[in-house]
């Protein structure tokens, strides 16, 4: 099993690097680098926490664009292109090639965001002289988060093309950080046990303004990955295993 | 041992119906297909653009579902992953991801299909080797033309050694001298005992090969058999002989049928019982019998012929 997932998702992360999505990751470094002379200009203290925030948010949109770009296209291209015909006549299960893809996906998004995470800390170090090691948990609860929209993306694209996946996952992004909003302060709050929420992965005032993120908070961010991701990729395999190739 | 395990490939009552939008008609691709291939033979899948060839191909692989049928390889269940674990599969215009290497893409698919790491890379060259792709290994495929993807994905079909090789139109795009390694590799593979089912419109092909077709009309099958049964023509032989002049001795003449003649050479056909008196009438004109044999028809002949018998059938159904 192992055997057959982990060649599809190191040849998506082959594929990535040959694909220069690297690229990516050095646009918005530049925008973050841009960024460092408009920040107000409060006390030391206070401007160092808005260069996290802004560099948390610049890591949160470089890891969509590299996770959704690469979700999006994996598999509605390689039927299209029918070169997932080579990989299922091998005896490769379908939920297989699934968890491969969004392995994968997974890996290339992780690499991403540590090596935006290095950019920040390397900026961070000339800029304020402090390394700001608590930025790592930041891109950590990144990571989760996108493991759980490339899941859904991944799940999306088993049946559909990548307009579609990329706007649904948007939505999803949307609608999973926004359950108070949406749901307003009454009567609609019945609803609230019915909605899945990614605030869970919302870590930017302990690590922007606070003190760092707690190992439970961490071990529970852990479990709900694993629950969010785990449901997009089974419903995802049984759509696809449906599916005339 | 039953059907099911004897044959190597073995597909019964194979049926797949699109069913489209509300209130479109539903369409059979494939009505009724059964096949059966035995072991170590080469057979062609023979059929006109949309007779379910493909269609059935990918039903076999677990690429389509079917609405009914079964599906055996090797005695196991090809619907089920892990009943294609000892087939080779090269699909009609095979299609690479463009920015790997042709080694890496073998290396890839030699995982997938499980090879042990210590053999894939002397595989891996012994087989681009084999298919006339020696020294491209660390070219990209996106530079690869048609005829060289074409030849890797016989490569990559051969990366498991598979006891059952399925090939879709495996000489599409390839260049005469492709075309002829291409049968000699499929023979190869016959001769080491493999046994290979050929989906093919180039009907020289099939004929070179094949020991089996099966010719499929309309999703369903209208003939399938040894191909020297099908193309031999019952009780009739085929005469060639040197003649002096330029018309057969009469007593000759009388029983031929099919004549053709150039540079002195005569081919026709007698009937079996009409072989001796033939041969004696040209002996005694001061001919020479060069050869006699059953008569048979091209496959192309037999194909056409086929096809528009089965058409009248196809539209009463």
């Amino acid at each position: 099993m192992i055997g057959r997932i982990w060649p599809i998702a190191i040849g998506i992360v082959t594929d990535s690097i040959k694909r220069k999505v690297v690229y990516v990751v050095l646009v918005f470094a530049g925008f973050l680098a841009l960024a460092i002379p408009s920040l107000p200009n409060y006390g030391l203290g206070v401007e160092s926490a808005v260069f996290r925030e802004v560099a948390l948010a610049l890591a949160f949109v470089t890891a969509l664009v590299v996770s959704l770009s690469l979700a999006a296209n994996r598999v509605p291209g390689e039927v299209e292109r029918r070169t997932v015909y080579n990989v299922v006549a091998k005896g490769v299960s379908r939920w297989e090639y699934l968890v491969g893809t969004w392995t994968g996906v997974f890996l290339v998004s992780g690499g991403a965001i540590a090596a935006f995470a290095v950019i920040e800390q390397v900026v961070a170090v000339i800029t304020y002289g402090d390394p700001m090691w608590r930025l790592w948990e930041g891109a950590l609860a990144i990571w989760l988060e996108m493991g759980v929209i490339s899941a859904f993306a991944v799940a999306v694209s088993s049946r559909t093309g990548p307009v579609v996946v990329v706007t649904a996952s948007l939505a999803a992004l949307f609608a999973g950080h926004s359950r108070s909003t949406l749901l307003g302060g009454e009567g609609a709050l019945a609803l609230k046990p019915f909605t899945i929420s990614l605030d869970s992965f919302n870590v930017v005032n302990p690590v922007a303004h606070g003190s760092g993120v707690p190992g439970v908070y961490v071990l529970s961010m852990l479990m709900v990955f694993v629950g969010l991701s785990a449901a997009c990729l089974i419903v995802g395999s049984l759509v696809f295993s449906r599916r005339d190739l | 041992m039953d059907d099911y395990a004897e044959a190597a490939v073995l597909i019964a009552n194979a049926r797949k119906t699109y069913r489209p939008v509300v209130g479109a008609v539903h369409r059979d691709a494939v009505s009724d297909v059964s096949i059966s291939v035995d072991r170590g033979a080469i057979h062609g899948l023979l059929g006109p653009n949309g007779a379910g060839k493909t269609t059935t191909l990918k039903m076999l692989l677990g690429l389509v579902r079917p609405t009914a049928g079964t599906f055996r390889i090797l005695g196991e269940d090809s619907t089920r992953p892990a009943g294609r674990r000892r087939v080779g599969f090269m699909p009609e215009q095979p299609y690479f991801p463009q920015h790997l290497t042709a080694a890496h893409a073998l290396k890839l698919y030699a995982q997938l299909a499980g090879v042990p790491r210590g053999e894939i890379g002397s595989r891996t060259s012994a087989l681009l080797e084999r298919v006339g792709l020696a020294g491209r290994d660390k070219t990209t495929l996106l530079t690869f033309s048609r005829g060289m993807l074409q030849r890797l994905g016989i490569a990559q079909a051969l990366i498991n050694e598979p006891e059952v090789v399925i090939l879709d139109e495996p000489a599409s795009g390839l260049d005469p001298v492709g075309q002829r390694d291409v049968r000699n590799l499929m023979l190869e593979l016959r001769d080491s005992g493999v046994t290979v089912l050929l989906s093919s419109h180039q009907l020289s092909e099939v004929e070179a090969v094949c020991d089996q077709v099966s010719i499929l009309n309309a999703g369903r099958v209208a003939v399938e058999g040894d191909l020297d049964d099908l193309l031999n023509v019952e009780g009739r032989s085929s005469v060639r002989a040197k003649v002096p002049g330029d018309t057969l001795p009469p007593p000759v003449a009388a029983l031929a049928g099919s004549v053709a003649v150039s540079g002195g050479l005569w081919v026709f056909s007698v009937a079996d019982k009409d072989v001796r008196a033939a041969v004696d009438g040209i002996d005694d004109a001061g001919g020479r019998t060069l050869a006699v044999a059953p008569m048979r028809d091209s496959l192309e002949d037999y194909f056409a012929r086929m096809l528009a018998e089965t058409a009248g059938e196809a539209d009463e159904r």
